[in-house]
């Protein structure tokens, strides 16, 4: 495959296309959780919140008083603009709305997961420097999951990215584009679930997490935040929410990459990219929701079992994809 | 004289199919002794008639050379010894309550069935044919294993049944490989997995592929064979079995699995160097020699005793097969004779001490010579064969593979060997004296001997003599079957 | 069938088939097990179908539908019946190395078989023989299952599947060997599992369970 997607030559209707990806970031993410709240609770009979119920959160703790526990040092404090930050920088690198993003050059599966990694690391130490124990509790259990996680998702993006010979994100979207054929192979299969495991695994979604659940001793995620409040609550609510959003982004766009504007778009195909990952997003987080509905959560020591098992999903994914290569490539 | 090649697989087979119909009653017992006398007698009319060429059967599906007509003469003598003592063991048997007539049956048919496949396996020039014929008898003598129907009998079973089919299934691949790297050599479809085809191919076999598949079937056959590493189920397989099934199993089974590997060697040696496969036997032969040695000294079960001696034997002919010069092949076929014929002596007897005392712990079993002459005298002429005492024919075989072993420069290998024959031979006279020698315990019961067990015990002995004191004719054939199996020197 | 839809499914087939090995590592009711062991039936028996719909052979076709009936309907069925009534019969016992563990050893077992078949690659460069390490991971995986298990019938599932992936290695690298070792080789899985059965519902009358490690009596 070609590599000259995102060399120099950016239009400004580039600049337009990734602007609009993160502003739709994060203006969007509250409306998905809220979104996936709301499927969750008319599947249950509930009425629910509706859907701008968490952006009405948001704004009611943004207006609160900042409250900073005795004890804690800087990393408390910087923890939830780094996650927000890295959430928004990943929000800009992917290829969700077009192809061609003028961070491009760096936007290999590596600088994305590293980013993923390091927002979850931040959050982790915000987690243990809050020094109670629920936050340490929360803070080991989340970096053992992503100590299984973050490999996996090296390797199944990796899988796919060997049809198309380039890690670079833009490069594996446009190479699915052009060779639907590839989605039916083994390697993409395997990849398509491993992929999914982890995300429901690294965004603290059921099985592996209750995001809405009460119980301290259950709680992964929730645990390292229950000591923030106010506006550095809201940053950390919302920028889970952009995280969520940015990985189902990944996810349908990996898999069903039609509709993506390509390297050098018209502002008529960036209105569609937009509509057309707006809707993929959407109908993955209700299918999501949907799911969450019937399914269980796993005790915590079973966890790692199913992440070994989408890790060994993943390494057959690579092997797949090499040893399986068509001569009609 | 073609048709010849097919008696010793047919006539076991009628005999089975007799005993399907009759169950087990004196005429169809006779007549299973009888087709073991014919897989015995053809070994011998085609060992007088076939000079030093190959003899095809049917479409050359089977083959008769030197080496096939040996395995076809252990084979005849073990099974007509063995099935001439079935008679009087399952008989005692069935008065003493341990076994009824539907068992007695399954056993009549049975064993027919495992001598047929046992010389198919020998008489086949097809790889695969030759493995379909030795997982025949994993099959077959699996039931017979658990003719008893004890906890400890369903135990052996299952590891028995569950390690040789994980073997014979890694035979199975590799001689499927060796079929993928034959075809790929210029063989035909139809018969790429024939001996001769292979063998006239043999230098344009791939030579990765073919180790890879070499291996593997060492692997798979060597677990029939009982060496290492998949020897466990030995020692409970053949302790389980009724004393004529552990026989024929240790005297005959082990060897004929071991002839697999002779034939599979001599493809490979043409195709890779002999380097690959002499590593990999001696590798597997020490092991084997040094796990049989050490359990033999911890033993209390005489049967168990008797199953580790075998493992010992198949692991010096694993060490013969590796040094592959003539001189160790026609030792280790001399070897494989007497010991078949001692083993079946030895496990014949125990048999009747099994029967005797109603337990297989040495220690329950004392002063067996005084007690009573036929089983004493013939345990101890046995396990003086099984010593590799003279002027029995396991003396010569023995001073013949180390011979074998100095020339082919595997000094390092014989030592080794040796070391650990003498820690078996040790242990053997330990736990043989114990049992035979002295004064018998108060109140040990009466041994009894059926009559053709004991006639079988005695023309055993009278074979191991004459085989001792002269090989006679075999040497010739012994010598055209190391020529066939590319031995030099 | 095109060249690339016979490719495609061919790699499908036995991904599937790896698949198929994997979730019987990953899961512990006997009775997801037998299913799974099913699939892996139905995956098998999909490669020489595919190989004589494609080279016209209908010689292929036929051994494809034996085999399915065998492997994917009447083995698993016997298989089935084996499993007992009582609760506690129809869940592995806590095996020998726990799950996480299996799954890992697992993934290194594939990266073996990968090693292990490069010059059966090398030296019949097909779009069958390609799929060959994925197979022979089977089997890797098969001995491995066997080792770790405690119930008799898992040990049987593990024997099943070893047999499955040197049936599909037999067909990819040589489109079968021929018929009369072929039609050998499933009479003896046939009688193996039969053994296998028989042996288990003895072993339930004698023991009152089909635990492995109840069978301790012989030793030394």
């Amino acid at each position: 495959m070609n590599a000259t997607i995102g060399l120099a030559g950016h239009t400004y209707l580039t600049y337009l296309a990734t602007a609009l990806q993160v502003l739709a970031v994060i203006v969007g993410a509250p409306f998905i959780v809220g979104g996936m709240r709301q499927v969750r609770a008319r599947l249950e009979g509930r009425a629910g919140g509706g859907i701008g119920q968490p952006w009405r959160d948001l704004h009611k703790q943004l207006r609160k008083q900042q409250v900073t526990p005795q004890g804690t040092t800087v990393v408390f404090g910087f923890a939830p603009a780094v996650v927000a930050g890295t959430a928004l920088l990943i929000a800009a690198i992917l290829p969700l709305i077009a192809l061609g993003s003028p961070l491009d050059p760096a936007a290999d599966l590596f600088g994305v997961v590293g980013l993923l990694f390091l927002g979850t690391v931040a959050l982790t130490l915000a987690g243990l420097d809050t020094g109670t124990a629920f936050g340490g509790m929360g803070s080991s259990r989340e970096i053992t999951i992503a100590a299984l996680v973050e490999p996996t998702i090296l390797l199944a993006v990796f899988a796919l990215s060997v049809p198309g010979r380039s890690a670079n994100l833009a490069a594996i979207v446009s190479a699915t584009a052009d060779n639907p054929g590839h989605l039916v192979s083994p390697g993409s299969l395997l990849a398509f679930v491993a992929l999914a495991i982890v995300i429901i695994a690294e965004t603290g979604r059921l099985p592996v997490d209750n995001p809405s659940t009460h119980l301290e001793l259950t709680m992964i995620h929730e645990a390292m935040v229950l000591e923030y409040a106010g506006p550095r609550l809201a940053l950390v609510e919302w920028a889970s929410g952009m995280r969520l959003t940015v990985l189902l982004g990944l996810l349908a766009n990996l898999f069903l990459p039609w509709g993506v504007a390509g390297a050098d778009p018209s502002v008529l195909a960036i209105l569609i990219g937009f509509v057309a990952i707006t809707v993929k997003v959407a109908v993955l987080a209700g299918l999501l929701a949907a799911g969450e509905v019937f399914i269980a959560k796993l005790r915590y020591f079973r966890i790692p079992e199913l992440l070994a098992g989408s890790f060994l999903l993943a390494l057959l994914a690579v092997t797949a994809s090499y040893f399986f290569a068509t001569p009609t490539n | 004289m073609s048709l010849l090649l097919l008696v010793p697989i047919g006539a076991p087979l009628v005999a089975a199919a007799l005993a399907a119909v009759l169950g087990w009653r004196r005429l169809t017992s006779s007549v299973t002794v009888l087709a073991a006398l014919c897989i015995l007698i053809s070994g011998v009319i085609l060992g007088f008639n076939h000079g030093s060429g190959v003899r095809f059967a049917i479409a050359n599906l089977f083959r008769a050379d030197a080496l096939s007509i040996t395995m076809l003469i252990v084979i005849g003598t073990v099974g007509t010894l063995a099935t001439w003592a079935s008679i009087g063991y399952i008989d005692a048997e069935l008065t003493h309550g341990h076994t009824d007539a539907r068992g007695a049956k399954l056993y009549g048919v049975l064993v027919p069935i495992f001598l047929a496949a046992m010389a198919s396996a020998v008489l086949a020039n097809n790889i695969g044919v030759m493995w379909v014929a030795i997982e025949a008898t994993t099959v077959a003598t699996a039931f017979l294993v658990g003719h008893r129907r004890t906890r400890a009998a369903l135990e052996a079973t299952w590891k028995y049944v569950v390690i040789c089919s994980v073997g014979i299934a890694l035979a199975f691949l590799g001689t499927v490989l060796l079929y993928f790297a034959s075809l790929h050599a210029g063989a035909s479809s139809g018969d790429a997995l024939n001996i001769d085809v292979l063998l006239a191919h043999a230098s344009q076999l791939d030579p990765a592929v073919t180790r890879l598949a070499a291996g593997l079937l060492l692997l798979g056959y060597g677990a029939k064979a009982g060496l290492v590493p998949f020897h466990t189920w030995l020692a409970d397989a053949h302790s389980q079995a009724p004393a004529p099934v552990s026989a024929l199993m240790s005297g005959v089974l082990l060897s004929v699995a071991f002839y697999a590997l002779l034939r599979v060697k001599s493809v490979v040696d043409l195709a890779v160097g002999t380097g690959f496969l002499r590593t990999g036997l001696i590798i597997v032969g020490l092991l084997t020699l040094l796990i049989a040695a050490s359990l033999l000294v911890v033993q209390t079960d005489f049967k168990r005793m008797l199953a580790y001696s075998s493992m010992e034997n198949m692991g010096l002919v694993a060490v013969a097969a590796a040094a592959g010069t003539k001189l160790a092949i026609a030792a280790l076929l001399l070897h494989v004779l007497a010991h078949g014929i001692a083993k079946t002596l030895v496990f014949l007897g125990s048999g009747q001490l099994q029967a005797a005392h109603d337990s297989t712990r040495i220690s329950d079993v004392t002063g067996v010579l005084a007690r009573s002459r036929m089983v004493g005298v013939t345990f101890l002429v046995g396990l003086a064969i099984l010593l590799g005492l003279p002027p029995f024919a396991m003396f010569a075989s023995e001073l013949s593979i180390s011979r074998a072993l100095a020339g082919a420069g595997l000094e390092w290998v014989l030592g080794a060997a040796l070391l650990f024959v003498v820690i078996a031979f040790a242990a053997l006279v330990r736990n043989g004296s114990r049992m035979l020698l002295g004064p018998p315990d108060a109140g040990s019961p009466a041994i009894t001997v059926p009559r053709s067990v004991g006639a079988a015990l005695v023309t055993g002995v009278i074979l191991s003599l004459v085989l001792g004191l002269t090989v006679g004719p075999l040497l010739e054939l012994f010598q055209t079957a190391a020529t066939l199996l590319g031995g030099t020197r | 069938m095109t060249q690339a839809t016979y490719n495609g499914v061919l790699n499908l087939a036995a991904g599937a088939f790896l698949l198929a090995a994997v979730l019987i590592v990953w899961r512990r009711e006997l009775r997801a097990i037998v299913g799974l062991l099913a699939w892996q039936g139905i995956a098998l028996a999909a490669i020489p179908l595919t190989e004589g719909i494609y080279k016209h052979d209908a010689a292929l076709i036929v051994v494809g539908v034996i085999v399915l009936l065998l492997r994917a309907v009447a083995l698993p069925l016997l298989l089935i019946r084996a499993v007992g009534t009582e609760p506690h019969e129809r869940r592995e016992s806590t095996p020998l190395v726990n799950t996480t563990t299996s799954l890992l050893i697992t993934a290194g077992l594939t990266v073996l078989a990968y090693a292990v078949t490069r010059p059966i690659i090398a030296l019949d460069p097909s779009p069958a023989t390609r799929a060959v390490p994925a197979t022979f991971a089977v089997i890797l995986i098969a001995v491995f299952v066997m080792v770790s298990r405690r119930r008799a019938l898992s040990q049987a599932v593990g024997f099943m599947m070893l047999d499955n992936g040197i049936a599909a290695t037999a067909f990819l690298i040589t489109a079968g060997v021929p018929l009369i070792v072929e039609l050998g080789a499933s009479l003896d899985v046939m009688f193996a599992v039969l053994v296998l059965g028989l042996l288990t519902g003895h072993m339930r009358r004698t023991f009152g369970g089909t635990d492995l490690d109840q069978l301790r009596e012989l030793r030394g």
